[in-house]
């Protein structure tokens, strides 16, 4: 009785690692998408350091009428470029975490709702090609507050970024690249790998 | 000769469509020339970015290296005038290829300066035909003969301004100690701050108007 609801709930989990891998790919393109654009955002962040330590009018560019504040406009449209490109790629990121969640709680629904069958040595019992239920259930959590909590970092360091706060702008490309947990990234590949047998099998 | 009578209406827009000749040939030809000048600059002005940088980083890491040689080795050793002499030599260098680049911009310049002049003679021609109101009906979409000219001297004045900037540059980057203000001009190069970003929006409003561009 219990074989039609692990045969289902082993399905659901074959759906949700072939998600988990398209999003994997996904989140890392992305993040990699981003590292030009901090590049941009320290270089710019320099030049907004090096105007606010220069007296123009001890120069020779005093004689140029308005130069600070044509050169201030121009700094504040490059950075604000930058700022908008980082913003589409927290976008993205977003749907990479929403995506997760929302495969993972499908899975967990679809669990609770078979208890009755899904008895204790049905979940976590396995096989040589295929991870307990258990198992590959806790795999799909982890990986889902990982992808959560990194989103949520990353957006909440760029929302606190203003064009106007020089030396915010200048920590952040260095916390940004803080950010980066090899050994979850790792986590994730592993349970692809651990998994790929089972996600073959029918 | 007989043939089908009135099937062929001349229309404005079939006017428009054949062959511009005299000022409205002249006047769509400028804004060609516009439009290739400003892609001249911009490519003079990447590569100018490019050498300006290597000035900075040589001038900057001279006066480090010659700082620290001062701490370390108080006797200078021999080697030390002819490693100093090896990078003033590459410093010269850079500073003569952006004097190249600038006075292709100057040539850039002085085309932009041969562009309004013309435009100012399509403009006396026009008043001396028609009057000083100027032709009643424009010579392509909507824009007087006098808005193509308010626009070239418009556009002339934006680079003059910065090619000035950018002179004044030149003069001063391989002379300057201050890391801060190296930085400085090198934000000025990049990001010239006397053309406005409407300058691009005022050149495609010139294509859209004198028909190079597709309305």
């Amino acid at each position: 009785m219990s074989k039609p609801a692990l045969l289902s709930l082993q399905q659901a989990l074959r759906k949700s690692f072939q998600s988990l891998e398209n999003n994997q790919k996904v989140w890392n393109r992305v993040l990699s998408e981003c590292s030009p654009l901090m590049v941009s955002l320290g270089n710019l962040a320099e030049q907004w350091r090096a105007l606010s330590n220069v007296q123009l009018s001890n120069t020779p560019l005093r004689d140029f009428p308005d130069l600070e504040e044509r050169l201030r406009f121009k700094l504040l449209q490059a950075t604000d470029t930058v700022l908008g490109k980082l913003n589409d790629k927290i976008s993205a990121l977003q749907s990479v975490r929403d995506a997760t969640s929302n495969q993972v709680s499908a899975v967990f629904q679809l669990y609770e709702q078979n208890t009755d069958s899904l008895d204790l040595l049905t979940v976590t019992e396995r096989s040589a090609t295929a991870p307990s239920a258990a198992d590959m259930l806790e795999w799909l959590q982890d990986a889902e507050r990982y992808y959560r909590q990194q989103f949520l970092r990353r957006k909440t360091l760029l929302q606190m970024l203003r064009a106007e706060d020089l030396s915010l702008l200048e920590s952040t490309p260095m916390r940004w690249k803080s950010m980066e947990t090899p050994s979850a990234e790792d986590r994730i590949t592993d349970t692809l790998c651990k998994v790929s047998f089972f996600m073959e099998s029918q | 000769m007989e043939g089908p009578s009135g099937d062929i209406t001349v229309t404005s827009t079939n006017r428009k469509c054949s062959a511009v000749t005299g000022s409205a040939r002249k006047i769509k030809d400028n804004a060609a020339d516009w439009h290739n000048l400003l892609l001249r600059w911009e490519r003079l002005s990447d590569k100018g970015f490019t050498i300006a940088g290597n000035i900075v980083n040589l001038r900057l890491s001279g006066s480090q290296s010659d700082q620290q040689q001062q701490v370390v080795e108080p006797q200078s050793p021999p080697s030390a005038p002819s490693r100093l002499a090896g990078e003033t030599a590459e410093l010269q260098d850079e500073c003569c290829k952006l004097k190249d680049v600038l006075d292709k911009m100057v040539v850039v310049l002085m085309k932009m300066e041969r562009l309004v002049a013309s435009q100012r003679g399509v403009l006396d021609l026009e008043e001396f035909q028609f009057g000083p109101e100027g032709r009643k009906v424009p010579l392509f979409h909507s824009w007087t003969t006098k808005q193509f000219e308010d626009l070239s001297c418009v556009l002339l004045d934006v680079f003059r301004q910065e090619l000035q900037l950018k002179q004044t540059i030149l003069q001063e980057l391989a002379h300057t100690v201050s890391s801060d203000l190296c930085m400085v001009y090198l934000s000025c190069w990049l990001h010239q701050p006397f053309i406005p970003p409407k300058t691009r929006m005022m050149l495609e409003a010139l294509l859209l108007e004198t028909g190079h561009r597709p309305l």
